[in-house]
Formats: C-alpha cells, structure tokens, sequence
C-alpha cells in the first residue's frame, strides 16, 4: 500500500472514466450512476489520501458517442471505465476497450449471455433477477402473465426467457407488446391487458414509456379493481427511487427486483446513507444504480489498491482473490464468468415513494448462460 | 427462439494447433459448459465428438475425415483469412458456422447456436430428399398398378389412380407398397367405392 501511495502520488493521479449519459430516455438513471461513482472516488481519494481525479464523457443517448466517449476516456489515460446503461451501449465500446485491454466496469441489470474478460459484471443476469423474481410470483399470483417491453434487446429477451419460464411452468403468456424507447401512448396495451385479465405483468419498459404505463395501469386499477396492485401487480427488474417521482399519480404497491433499495435495514446501509445524506442532502433517496455505480467503483478502487497497480490484469487477479466488504455485503467476483454473485431484493413501492424490501435471497453466483440449470421447470411450480 | 440453447456436457473437438485463440476458446467454451479437447491431428471418425472446430486456416484434406453434406455433426470454422479458397475449404468440409479469429468470446456462443441449427435444418433436409427419393424409385410400381387395374376394370387412368389411393389411404399404408402387393398377386385388385 505504502509503495502504492508513493508511485501515484509521484506520477499523475490515477484516473477513472466516468461514462454516463445524463440526458435522453435513461437520464435519471445516468444522473444517478454518475453520482455515486463519484461519490466512490471521492471518499476514497479522501480516506487514503490519494490524488484520484474521474474524467467524465456524457455521450447524451446518442449510441454513436459512447465509441467516442471511450476513446476520450482511454486517451486520457483511463484504464478502468465505469459506465454505460443499456447493453446497446455496452456493446459499442467493448471492442475498444479490449482492444486497449482495459476494464469496464458495468453496473446494471442486464439480459445476460456475455461474458468478457474486459468487463466486471456488478449489475446481474437472469438467473439473478428474473428467475427469482418468478419463483416468487407464479405461486402468489399464477402464471398467466403479460408481458410488456421496450423495443429492444433487454425488453426482448426477457420476455422470451420470461416466456419460456412460462412454459415450463405450465402456464399461459396472455400477450406481448412492445413500445419504443420513449413512447407514451401506451392505451392500446393498457386496454388489451383489461381485457385479458392476467395474473401479472412483467414491465420491461424504460424511462417515460414506463412511467407512463404505470400510471394507466393504476387508472385501471382505480375503475377495475382487479387491476390494483395486490391482485395484479406490475413487476420490473429496473425501475429505481430515482424514477418514482416522475410517475404521474405514482406507483403505490407495485414491485421491482433489484440487488439493492435505500430502504435495506443494514449497518452499512444506514452508514452509507448517513455519508449520502452529508453530501447530497438528506431528501436524496439511494436509487440501485447510484449504489451499484458507487460498489463498482469502490470495489475497483480496492483491487487497484491491493494489486498496487491499475493495470487491468493486476487489478482482475487481486478481485478474483476471495470476497470483497461492499455495499451489497461481501461480494466475490466469478473468475470463468467476469459476474459478480448478488443478493435478490423484491421492493413494493409505499406511499412515501421508496420501496418497502418484501422478499430477499442471499447473494446468488451469476449463470449469463443459464448452464447450470437443465430446465427451470422443477423450481418453478404453480401452487395457487 | 423458444428455448434457451443449452450446451451443458456437449463434446467438441478443436482442431487447431494451441495458441492465444485456443486459450481463450477453450476458456470460453468451457464457461458455456462445453467439454472441449483440443488437437491438431486428423480425426477419425469413431472420436467423432459432438461439435468440432477445425482451423479452416491452416486446415488439410485428411484433417476431416468427411464431406461438406456428410459431416456428422456440426462443424465450426476458425478462420482469419478472407482467401476465398479457405472460406471454401471450410464449405466443403461441412462448416455451417465461422469464428472468426482473432477469437473474441462474444463470438463462440451465436456460432455453436448456429452451427447446431443449421446442422439440424440439413439433417432433416437431407432425410426429406432421401423419403422423396425412395418414392420416385418406386414410382414405376404404382404405375404398373395403375395399368393392371385399367386393363381389368376397363376404367380410365385418372380412375385407377383414384381407386389405388383410396386403398391406400383406407388401409394407411404407402401407395407404393399397395401398388407392390397387387403387381405380386399378393392382394385382391381394390374395387371402386
């Protein structure tokens, strides 16, 4: 640690890339992960008295800059790069950043079926989110959902891997449709789910198309009482705190899946939110991205510091090397799959716009390939 | 695409000689739930794995011991070069898939979910063409029938056929063995019905 100091105090501060879009359909979200990671730098640049400096790139939703972003970031001498939202953008910048080899540090909720030697995967996959999700619910709630989605990858493959859970169920898909990114008008889908009566509905919309759904739903709710959320709840695996304010009408008692939520009752995370509140005011409610962005980064910043260096090979065989103190409670990083295990947190949405944690699994080691299950089927069992 | 492609235990043989491309293939390979060996010497068919992998590179004649439409099983090419002469030796070994190298990861599984599709599409093509092949064969048998049946009802042909098919369908059985019985005098001539 001493020489480690040393060397970058010596030479220039060590640089992490910040890469979030702050504007567009997933603005808040970027806001928020923004945030945290520089929340992360910042505390821990202060706590070892080191010269850390992040170097932002705001590629504003356009898909084409997140090439350019990181470009600007790896020439500015960024090894390791936090960011992106959308697997889209993942996708544009991991050739560049294996080519420089370095590290991206990805922090979201994904559909899973990558893994990259280049990136650490701190957001989770399927068997992380979604499969717990629906072992929770086909017995609580049957398993005749609907399903709705943004009009890309992450919509489309979860409902195909929602689909084919269905299936092996038993159960019945009562529709699928989806929206474009920041499409509103959403009654025609608002009006066949009221016609189908379905016994869930999965949301795997983004930004503005999802608020405004959840919004006509709890219209539906209010005229059709079947439709309110204890009979018929809406779940996603990423809506977030940050999010809930922009819902019109709100979104009281639907539920979300998430590895974290401001309201988790942990010593850390009253601590943390404690630190949180000192330096964005205590109104500022944690979202999962915030938190995620903010694990990232430290965990990045404690391998870096353990290996001595921020060369990337250094920095990835100090993580594989047992389970790190974080946020998300002790959390190892899987050498074959670059995932990190993560713990299953289902939130309710309460009246104050946070979420009330209702159910919970230990961390869970990710599967991006779904290989460690044979079929869904046996865990999966409808009982209601 | 309704179910999720699984290759957990699957075997595949990688034919290529051990570099930084294998490394990470095997690696990746190995993360899908794959049991990969790797080689560089032809294959005999008895070892024939699940999935094989062949650098279509550096890739010799006795390397695969078959042709492109008998290999028998799905076939992956790992290919650096863009010389059409290597793209078409890996056609005519079979290849239904390209990994192009340098390998990344990303690429390995949409190649073996490709490969095993394609493979399977031939499979059934290539059983459909033999089933058509047999009947077209067996076509002069139905036509001797047709003609028995005319010179001993004194009917037409259209009605012949008609009465042949309708026997056919009513005792399920293929018109061409129908057609078979009655030439061998080893079945009643059918009557209209």
């Amino acid at each position: 640690m001493g020489f480690f100091v040393l060397v970058f105090r010596m030479v220039e501060p060590l640089k992490i890339g910040i890469l979030y879009s702050t504007t567009g359909p997933y603005g808040s979200m970027g806001r928020d992960a923004r945030d945290g990671a520089e929340f992360a730098i910042s505390e821990f640049a202060a706590e070892h008295d080191l010269a850390l400096e992040p170097v932002f790139y705001d590629p504003h939703a356009d898909l084409s800059a997140y090439l350019e972003g990181a470009r600007h970031l790896l020439r500015a001498g960024c090894r390791h790069i936090v960011g992106t939202i959308t697997s889209a953008a993942r996708k544009e910048v991991i050739p560049l950043v294996e080519k420089h080899d370095g590290l991206l540090w990805y922090m979201c909720p994904y559909e899973g079926f990558e893994a990259n030697e280049n990136v650490i995967y701190v957001g989770g996959c399927p068997n992380q989110h979604l499969l717990p999700l629906f072992e929770h619910l086909i017995p609580r709630y049957g398993a005749r959902p609907y399903l709705v989605g943004a009009n890309y990858v992450w919509g489309w493959e979860m409902n195909r891997l929602a689909r084919e859970l269905i299936t092996h169920a038993g159960g019945e898909v009562l529709g699928e449709r989806y929206l474009p990114l920041e499409e509103t008008a959403v009654e025609r889908i608002v009006a066949d789910i009221g016609q189908r009566q379905p016994s869930f509905i999965l949301n795997n919309l983004i930004g503005p198309s999802s608020y405004a759904f959840l919004a006509a739903i709890r219209e539906l709710g209010s005229r059709n009482a079947a439709f309110l959320p204890e009979n018929c709840p809406v779940v996603s695996c990423d809506l977030m705190e940050c999010e809930l304010d922009d819902i019109p009408g709100g979104a009281v008692g639907q539920l979300c899946a998430a590895s974290y939520f401001d309201s988790l009752p942990t010593g850390d995370n009253f601590a943390f939110k404690r630190r949180v509140a000192t330096r964005f005011g205590s109104h500022r409610r944690i979202s999962s991205v915030f938190a995620s962005a903010y694990t990232a980064v430290d965990l990045c910043l404690n391998a870096i510091s353990a290996a001595g260096s921020d060369d990337p090979q250094a920095v990835r065989r100090q993580l594989y090397n047992g389970a790190w103190p974080t946020l998300f409670g002790s959390l190892g990083i899987d050498p074959e799959t670059n995932h990190a295990a993560l713990p299953f947190h289902l939130g309710r949405i309460n009246a104050g716009n946070g979420f009330d944690v209702i159910a919970s699994r230990p961390p869970l080691a990710a599967d991006p390939y779904l290989t460690r299950r044979n079929r869904p089927a046996p865990k999966l069992r409808v009982v209601s | 695409m309704r179910e999720t492609p699984n290759f957990i235990d699957a075997t595949v043989t990688v034919l290529h000689r051990e570099d930084g491309n294998t490394d990470r293939l095997v690696r990746q390979l190995k993360l899908l739930g794959l049991r990969p060996t790797l080689q560089w010497a032809p294959l005999t068919v008895p070892e024939t794995a699940d999935i094989v992998m062949v650098d279509a590179d550096q890739g010799f004649d006795d390397l695969l011991p078959w042709k492109k439409d008998q290999a028998p099983c799905p076939v992956i090419a790992l290919l650096a070069s863009e010389a059409p002469g290597r793209i078409a030796w890996a056609i005519a070994h079979g290849a239904a898939a390209i990994i192009a190298k340098p390998v990344s990861a990303s690429a390995v599984y949409p190649a073996l979910v490709m490969a095993m599709s394609i493979h399977q599409e031939r499979r059934q093509a290539q059983d459909h063409i033999n089933h058509l092949e047999e009947r077209v064969r067996l076509r002069p048998l139905v036509h001797g029938a047709v003609e028995k049946l005319m010179q001993a009802r004194g009917i037409g042909e259209d009605e012949a056929y008609r009465i042949l098919r309708q026997c056919a369908m009513h005792r399920r059985l293929p018109m061409e063995q129908i057609a078979a019985f009655i030439l061998a005098g080893a079945e009643p001539l059918p009557e209209a019905s």
